[in-house]
């Protein structure tokens, strides 16, 4: 009895770490962007302090225009925006479409933010906490303009692509991707679910000046 | 957040009726996902919200809009603040009745303590001065009141000079009217015509707020009518949440 006691200790030992090993594993396995996000709220002070400088740079609207983009495409995550904009749609289209699809919502994207720069002048930010909804991290911030109401922004941030990105920006409750989606459905009902409408529309709305 | 079964069609053919235009067509049960988004959508009345949608539309853009650009152009800024102010201020009473309804005693006694501070050192409501002293502003209607009882918001409308609705909103909208004690000033005395100056000058304020979020949405939305249907369902939901989620506590601060 006493020779078998120390292995049986032994292998409940192991057992136990066996298990809190596999438990380990599989939570990081299920939820990958999880451990990744820790990192959020000094990531959208970061980006929001980048933002913040060229948009009150006393530099050109042209130079500011090109200096966003560099520092948007670093910090935010635009293939699974556009994926996410697409909904069900997105494992209709083929691998052309999705390539040319997120290839325009890039550019309209890019273009919606730096179109309207203007409004932006004297603005800061404050930091007001952060929330976790379904793995992703909700950086929120109140955004004051001279002249006008603050307004509560919460920056969704997620680590699914390695490293933390922004994949939604929810302005006083309101959340672009899923009304960017909502849009993109309501569209395609309207065109017999034809996601070559879709990109032509895109496409249009890039040419109109 | 529907209608019950047995309303949506008389819903439908009330509407129908009245319009001459047809309900949305509902995805067949084979079709999961489609069917999910008709459901999450809830816009069963999509065609005649459609036209209200182009009527207002219309409406707005030959008299609304030029109007509120007028507004702004020729009142400065600080001006327009006034009169929002105002405006406000004289909507406190019937703030302070949802906020009552909604059990929020710290979000009445804001809505009291602005409406006593402004009527007075705020010159009858032109200076926001309650706000300096510790009273911000809210803004709330008997829709949330209602949601916070637990009542469905019910489908997607857009109504004729309303915009977007739903029959809580609406429902909301009328009570908070039938509510205000300024639409039960006996007729012969001035505050007649002061009442249809709140009411127009309400209408230009508002729209004034909104005339570049509107063309915004506008210009970069590819379907308007279904962005501005999802934008106001989710400020909506956001609004109720908002008044759910303030449980201050009700003894003040200076009394700890």
């Amino acid at each position: 009895m006493t020779e078998t006691r120390p292995p049986m200790l032994f292998t409940r030992r192991r057992f136990l770490l066996a298990a809190s090993l596999l438990t380990a594993a599989l939570a990081t396995g299920l939820r990958p962007a999880a451990a990744q996000v820790q990192g959020a709220e000094p990531f959208v002070k970061s980006f929001a302090s980048q933002l913040v400088g060229i948009v009150n740079s006393p530099q050109s609207e042209a130079a500011k225009q090109a200096a966003l983009g560099p520092v948007i495409d670093q910090n935010v995550d635009v293939p699974a925006i556009a994926r996410f904009c697409l909904g069900r749609f997105w494992s209709q289209a083929t691998p052309a479409q999705q390539q040319e699809y997120v290839a325009l919502f890039h550019k309209v994207l890019l273009r919606n933010i730096t179109g309207h720069l203007g409004e932006y002048r004297g603005v800061t930010y404050q930091v007001t906490g952060t929330r976790n909804q379904g793995g992703e991290e909700l950086v929120g911030t109140t955004i004051d303009r001279p002249q006008q109401q603050p307004i509560d922004v919460e920056w969704v941030v997620s680590g699914q692509s390695g490293a933390p990105k922004v994949v939604d920006v929810i302005a006083e409750g309101t959340s672009l991707r899923l009304t960017q989606r909502q849009d993109y459905a309501s569209y395609l009902s309207r065109h017999s679910f034809n996601i070559d409408t879709l990109i032509a529309a895109l496409r249009r709305q890039l040419a109109r000046t | 957040m529907r209608a019950p079964h047995i309303l949506r069609p008389a819903l439908c053919l009330g509407f129908g009726l009245a319009t001459l235009a047809a309900c949305a067509t509902k995805p067949p049960a084979s079709d999961p996902e489609a069917l999910q988004e008709y459901q999450q959508t809830n816009d069963p009345l999509e065609p005649t919200n459609r036209f209200f949608y182009r009527v207002n539309n219309t409406l707005d853009a030959y008299l609304l809009k030029p109007a509120a650009q007028a507004y702004v152009f020729v009142l400065p800024i600080p001006v327009r603040n006034g009169v929002h102010n105002f405006l406000s201020n004289l909507s406190s009473p019937v703030l302070l009745a949802d906020d009552v309804t909604q059990g929020k005693p710290r979000r009445a006694g804001d809505t009291f303590m602005r409406f006593m501070i402004n009527s007075t050192a705020g010159v009858v409501g032109l200076f926001d001065v309650a706000k300096e002293v510790g009273y911000p502003g809210h803004d709330s209607n008997f829709g949330v009141t209602l949601a916070l009882w637990g009542v469905p918001e019910g489908p997607f409308l857009y109504l004729p000079f309303l915009g977007p609705s739903s029959p809580r909103a609406f429902t909301g909208f009328a009570v908070d009217t039938a509510a205000d004690p300024f639409n039960y000033v006996p007729h012969g005395y001035g505050l007649l015509t002061l009442n249809w100056a709140r009411f127009g000058l309400g209408t230009l304020d508002t729209r004034s707020r909104y005339l570049g979020d509107i063309e915004k949405v506008k210009a970069t939305a590819l379907d308007p009518y279904a962005t501005f249907r999802s934008l106001y369902r989710q400020n909506t939901q956001s609004q109720i949440e908002k008044v759910r989620d303030d449980n201050r506590a009700t003894t003040p601060d200076w009394y700890q």
